[in-house]
């Protein structure tokens, strides 16, 4: 579903962002990329995204390149990003409206947003607010719920707990969960060693944009995650 | 997806308080100028009436032969026209009138003399309030146009859809500038039906036309700046940066390039003042009077002796037909000299300051404002081919007059070997000035107004295609990261 074979990523200024990834996340499976700052995590998504190009390999999405096809590409993921920016002087109805008809859904009603808004847990009385009156963890929710409206297959999520209170992250990882069991690819971008221990179905953690280590649940049932993640992170 | 984000462009800008108060400056200011504009255009109007008037109970009043000799001028006026309301133009510096006599015209006065020094700031019209404070609106409302949705990181969120760039520019400009552009229709439209509802001569022949051409071209004078707003937008990274080189754009070519171009012309390519060539044309009359005065003289004192006196009773009758043949051809011969040499002066002249002009003219073609005032001007019947137009005619009605009124007035001054000189001045026959015709002055076609401001369209067209086109290349080549 969400596939990079030695995706590569060099700036103008010579920077290697990233260096030759290989990726394969399938259905039903979250895939958590941990790593610092600058690792290259952000930029891996920017690829799949078409926001920029790579420099070598191939980024795809549901079998589409995202490079030679990008907007074929992007019909098949939805994106949420550490801070879901929307258009304040927008309700949160006018927000989704706006983002699912880009999306292509232009057969949805306010009723279908109400519900959507209701699944990702926001208040009834927000529906019609301002989205320049929310809370970041408002924002997310509503940022999920224009994802979830997509229905695409896959889900590309650039450190979406970041910043969010204790429980509306739970409550975010509890959504993920649902969005896995429906069939969804999901990639992760995170710095949170135990969230990515709770939802992954495998971790990968990048390095100055290496991917130098990748495991599945079941193997980091027998190793510490955070001690795994320390250690490559000392190694120079 | 075209009409999706064009909807949000304008739905976003409706919520914003930069509609209402873009919609609150346009309906104070387009409304009040042209109302304002109307009450001083009917002024003009009265006034040019009664001038009219009392220009013609002076001619009745005055002596035949008085008028006959020049001491009483006619006089020819322009009547204002009624599209300075939108584009003032050269209306207030253009002379009411000139004056007509036998050695020639004279401007008369302007209305320059009857303002205050505040004048300077150029006329409050339409074509200032679009050219100087709509322009900035605009450009200010584009400066966060793609700038603003990158910081805001919404443009993110926008293009993880299947969006094409090329689709996304389109709708935020085509978005965009309806924003802008509804309250600019509404508060024209506010203004039209206000001067409909006045005695301005909005039904006449010709006007309709032109007040839609007015519209149409500040509509597409507004789309070029904001299209150079979108293209500066598209180039910064932040609504700040974006802001910023957005007033240096427009200060670069509202304030510096039209003022700018006249100064490089008038360095680069330096011609006669005015003053310079009426000194001159003074001189080249007092030496062919000169000259015409001693042949006089000299013939005179060849025909009738030494220390004849000048009279009207000069004898034998013999002398006196070979003398008045001889005075007449001269006259004629110096008169025809006379005109030759004014009129290759004046076509020199003419010729320098076309020349001069078109070199600030194609300079300031640069700015998209200097080509929309040219364009406005000219369609208001108070830019360059008007101004040109009236000295025209000016020269024309001279020419008439000389033709059929001064060319029967002989003024005859004989300066003899000996020192001495004679004057003499007679009518060879009366005309009837009723039956001369009155001055009057063509205003310029709409085909005459296009054929003389293709520079100008061009250049407005240029500035509609090539910013967009350099916003299309910037924003599908940006990194969104």
């Amino acid at each position: 579903m969400i596939q990079a074979i030695d995706l590569t990523k060099r700036y103008e200024d010579n920077l290697l962002a990233l260096d030759h990834l290989n990726l394969n996340i399938q259905s039903s499976q979250i895939y958590c990329l941990l790593g610092a700052n600058g690792a290259g995590k952000t930029t891996t998504i920017n690829l799949f995204f078409n926001f920029i190009e790579p420099t070598s390999g191939t980024a795809t999405i549901n079998g589409r390149d995202c490079t030679k096809e990008p907007l074929e590409a992007k019909k098949y993921a939805a994106y949420v990003s550490e801070n879901v920016m929307l258009y304040g002087n927008f309700t949160a109805s006018q927000n989704l409206d706006f983002f699912t008809k880009l999306a292509g859904r232009k057969d949805l009603k306010k009723e279908d947003y109400h519900m959507v808004m209701r699944q990702v847990g926001l208040p009834e009385r927000a529906f019609e607010q301002r989205v320049k009156t929310f809370s970041k963890g408002m924002r997310q929710k509503l940022g999920i719920a224009i994802a979830i409206l997509k229905q695409a297959p896959t889900l590309l999520l650039d450190e979406p707990t970041a910043g969010l209170d204790p429980k509306a992250a739970a409550d975010f990882i509890e959504l993920l969960f649902k969005l896995r069991n429906e069939g969804k690819a999901i990639l992760m971008s995170t710095h949170d060693v135990f969230r990515a221990k709770e939802v992954a179905d495998k971790v990968g953690i990048m390095k100055e944009g290496v991917l130098i280590m990748e495991r599945s649940r079941e193997e980091l049932l027998h190793e510490d995650l955070e001690k795994l993640y320390l250690k490559y992170m000392e190694v120079s | 997806m075209l009409s999706s984000i064009m909807k949000k462009e304008i739905l976003e800008n409706i919520l914003s308080y930069r509609f209402p108060l873009f919609l609150l400056i346009c309906a104070v200011l387009i409304v009040s100028s042209l109302y304002v504009h109307y009450l001083d255009y009917s002024k003009r109007v009265s006034d040019y009436n009664e001038q009219i008037r009392l220009a013609g109970d002076a001619l009745a009043s005055s002596r035949m032969a008085d008028i006959h000799f020049g001491a009483i001028p006619l006089k020819g006026f322009r009547p204002p026209a009624p599209l300075s309301i939108f584009a003032a133009g050269f209306e207030s510096s253009l002379p009411r009138f000139y004056d007509f006599q036998a050695d020639g015209f004279k401007e008369g006065e302007t209305s320059v003399g009857d303002e205050s020094v505040l004048s300077i700031f150029g006329q409050f019209d339409f074509l200032f309030i679009v050219q100087m404070v709509i322009s900035l609106i605009v450009l200010l409302f584009a400066s966060d146009l793609i700038a603003g949705e990158k910081e805001l990181g919404t443009l993110r969120g926008i293009l993880s859809n299947s969006v094409p760039r090329n689709s996304l520019l389109m709708g935020k400009l085509l978005g965009g500038y309806v924003s802008v552009w509804m309250p600019f229709v509404i508060t024209f439209l506010l203004g039209v039906i206000l001067l409909s509802v006045t005695s301005f001569p909005l039904s006449d022949s010709g006007i309709i036309a032109r007040v839609i051409l007015v519209f149409v071209s500040a509509s597409l004078f507004i789309l070029a700046y904001f299209t150079l707003g979108l293209t500066v937008s598209t180039s910064s990274s932040r609504a700040r940066t974006a802001l910023v080189a957005i007033l240096l754009v427009w200060i670069f070519f509202q304030l510096v390039v039209p003022k700018l171009s006249d100064m490089v012309a008038s360095v680069a390519y330096p011609i006669r003042t005015e003053t310079v060539v009426s000194m001159q044309k003074f001189f080249i009359v007092k030496a062919l009077d000169e000259e015409k005065g001693k042949l006089l003289g000299r013939q005179f004192e060849a025909i009738f002796g030494k220390g004849y006196p000048l009279s009207n009773n000069l004898e034998p009758a013999a002398k006196r037909d070979e003398w008045n043949s001889y005075k007449t051809q001269l006259e004629q011969q110096y008169r025809e000299r006379k005109a030759e040499q004014l009129r290759n002066l004046e076509d020199s002249h003419s010729r320098e300051k076309q020349d001069q002009q078109a070199i600030a003219s194609n300079l300031s073609l640069i700015s998209p404002s200097a080509a929309f005032t040219r364009f406005l001007t000219d369609v208001c019947g108070t830019g360059e081919i008007d101004k040109q137009k009236y000295l025209d005619a000016v020269k024309v009605h001279q020419q008439t007059l000389d033709a059929a009124l001064y060319s029967h007035v002989s003024k005859t001054t004989i300066i003899f070997p000996g020192g001495g000189t004679a004057s003499s001045s007679s009518i060879n026959e009366f005309v009837d000035i009723k039956t001369l015709p009155s001055f009057s002055v063509g205003r310029a076609s709409l085909s005459e107004v296009f054929a003389g401001n293709m520079g100008s369209l061009i250049s407005l067209v240029f500035w509609l295609i090539a910013p967009f086109a350099v916003a299309y290349v910037r924003f599908l080549n940006y990194d969104v990261r």
